[in-house]
């Protein structure tokens, strides 16, 4: 038996995505020792730092030259991001009983993002500009001792913001049971019917729209 | 142990920079030193000090101050610029791996081995002390000051010996000893200045952040010498090391904790696995 596919994410979103996703664990954890003081002789002579900002580099080109080759995906992501209705408000109270128990009770059916991908990529919007934005100035190294301690605490801000919910992020797509279908979403690109209809309703609608029942 | 501090009479100080030089010799911290003949021309700045300011390889510097009062004589004062190792300091506060650490004797002294060079403690440093040259491009630094003579294979403190400026100062302005003891003297010395007609006379650095191991005996009010009245760890480095990362950490910390929670809570429930 064949199982019915649909796409979910195109091939450049899915090498942003990874392109993303590593050079942010990278920062997270070149970022990290600087926190942990056992950790921190990692951090000696400043080769933490060195990789911080190559890896950094990346991190904040990759976005700009996907969204320079594609300036109508931005406009769209950033249009996903910031559109908020009623159905959001539902998700967010039925939301921590369904991913305890499982119990779909109240669970309003979601768009290409649930509610709380959607938090998830307006924190990495807004948060990712406020990285990019401190770590470039710190970098530059000349702004004055009370200025660079700001950055210092705003890059702190967004490490604590981001990497709490980068944990979230990780858990759901690995380890938690009703969510596997969204490790192939982008890992493959692909996810099945069952699922999209399951857990992005909205969004299979549209995109089956016109097209006869989706099958 | 008693806690050692380093005391400087400014009354006394005749600003011949023998401890800048004694300072340098000492730790090995050759400077570079602009001349035509390495291509730089030297600049008349209108002042006697020099360097212009401290640097990873200037630990120490004598500051001049030009003070003209309306209708009165003109007043030339020296203080000294250096590290003023603080009970409680900034730089100790902020600094990721503990490569700043509070030195037996009360001072404030740093392993550079392990410096990071992220440069935290020279913004957080009330007196701006700390320096270090950092590279633009890959970012590598490692932050310099006064380590009060502790520096490692050329550690003074160690030996029983009084640091490298205080050795060479002529007029014994500067004095090494118990810091109890200097505190007493001080203020025994600054009620003479006041008897011979210095009101303003103070000893800096008694209570300041905790009490600094670097005490200075002005005639005069702090500002006038160009050092903060009342100097204080900033508020953001405060509420940098004790609300953000430890609410950070709490953050963190309840992630984990909600996320264990659901993974055994998700499974007992029988949340069945999806077909994909």
């Amino acid at each position: 038996m064949t199982i019915n596919k649909v796409e979910k994410y195109r091939k450049p979103i899915r090498i942003l995505h990874w392109t993303h996703a590593f050079s942010f664990v990278i920062l997270f954890l070149t970022g990290l020792v600087l926190f942990i003081p056992a950790l921190g002789f990692l951090a000696e002579d400043g080769w933490t730092r060195f990789a911080h900002r190559i890896v950094a580099v990346i991190f904040v080109v990759a976005p700009v030259i996907y969204s320079i080759l594609d300036p109508s995906a931005l406009v769209r992501g950033l249009k996903q991001a910031f559109s908020w209705d009623k159905d959001d408000l539902s998700w967010v109270k039925a939301a921590p009983r369904y991913y305890f128990t499982g119990n779909e009770k109240g669970m309003p059916p979601q768009g290409a993002m649930n509610t709380g991908q959607k938090a998830w990529w307006l924190i990495v919007i807004i948060f990712g500009v406020m990285f990019a934005i401190t770590g470039m100035m710190m970098w530059k190294g000349t702004a004055s001792a009370s200025i660079s301690q700001w950055l210092v605490l705003i890059h702190d801000i967004s490490l604590i913001v981001t990497g709490t919910m980068f944990l979230l992020h990780i858990y759901l797509v690995i380890f938690h049971p009703k969510m596997k279908g969204s490790w192939d979403a982008m890992a493959s690109g692909k996810i099945s019917v069952e699922y999209a209809k399951a857990h992005h309703g909205k969004w299979y609608n549209e995109i089956t729209k016109g097209k006869g029942k989706g099958s | 142990m008693a806690e050692k501090a380093i005391l400087y009479d400014a009354t006394k100080c005749t600003a011949c920079r023998g401890c800048q030089v004694a300072c340098k010799q000492w730790n090995e911290n050759d400077e570079f030193i602009p001349t035509i003949q390495n291509g730089v021309n030297s600049t008349n700045r209108g002042s006697y000090e020099n360097p212009i300011d401290l640097s990873p390889q200037t630990w120490l510097k004598m500051r001049f101050t030009e003070v003209e009062p309306s209708g009165g004589k003109l007043r030339w004062l020296f203080t000294r610029q250096a590290c003023m190792h603080c009970t409680d300091a900034g730089c100790v506060r902020v600094c990721p791996n503990g490569s700043l650490y509070h030195h037996e004797l009360g001072f404030v002294a740093y392993n550079k081995d392990t410096c990071t060079g992220c440069g935290y403690c020279i913004d957080a440093c009330p007196f701006s002390v700390p320096r270090y040259t950092r590279n633009i491009i890959t970012g590598f630094a490692k932050m310099d000051k006064c380590t009060f003579c502790t520096s490692q294979g050329l550690d003074r403190i160690a030996e029983g010996i009084e640091p490298a400026c205080v050795k060479t100062c002529p007029p014994k302005a500067l004095r090494y000893g118990n810091r109890n003891d200097l505190v007493a003297e001080a203020k025994s010395r600054v009620q003479v200045l006041k008897l011979k007609g210095y009101s303003g006379a103070n000893l800096y650095g008694e209570n300041e952040l905790g009490g600094l191991h670097v005490m200075y005996i002005l005639e005069d009010s702090p500002d006038v010498y160009g050092l903060p009245v009342d100097p204080q760890i900033s508020g953001l480095t405060a509420a940098w090391q004790n609300v953000v990362q430890p609410v950070g950490w709490a953050a963190g910390g309840l992630m984990v904790a909600v996320l264990g929670l659901n993974w055994l809570v998700a499974r007992r429930a029988g949340v069945n696995k999806e077909t994909k």
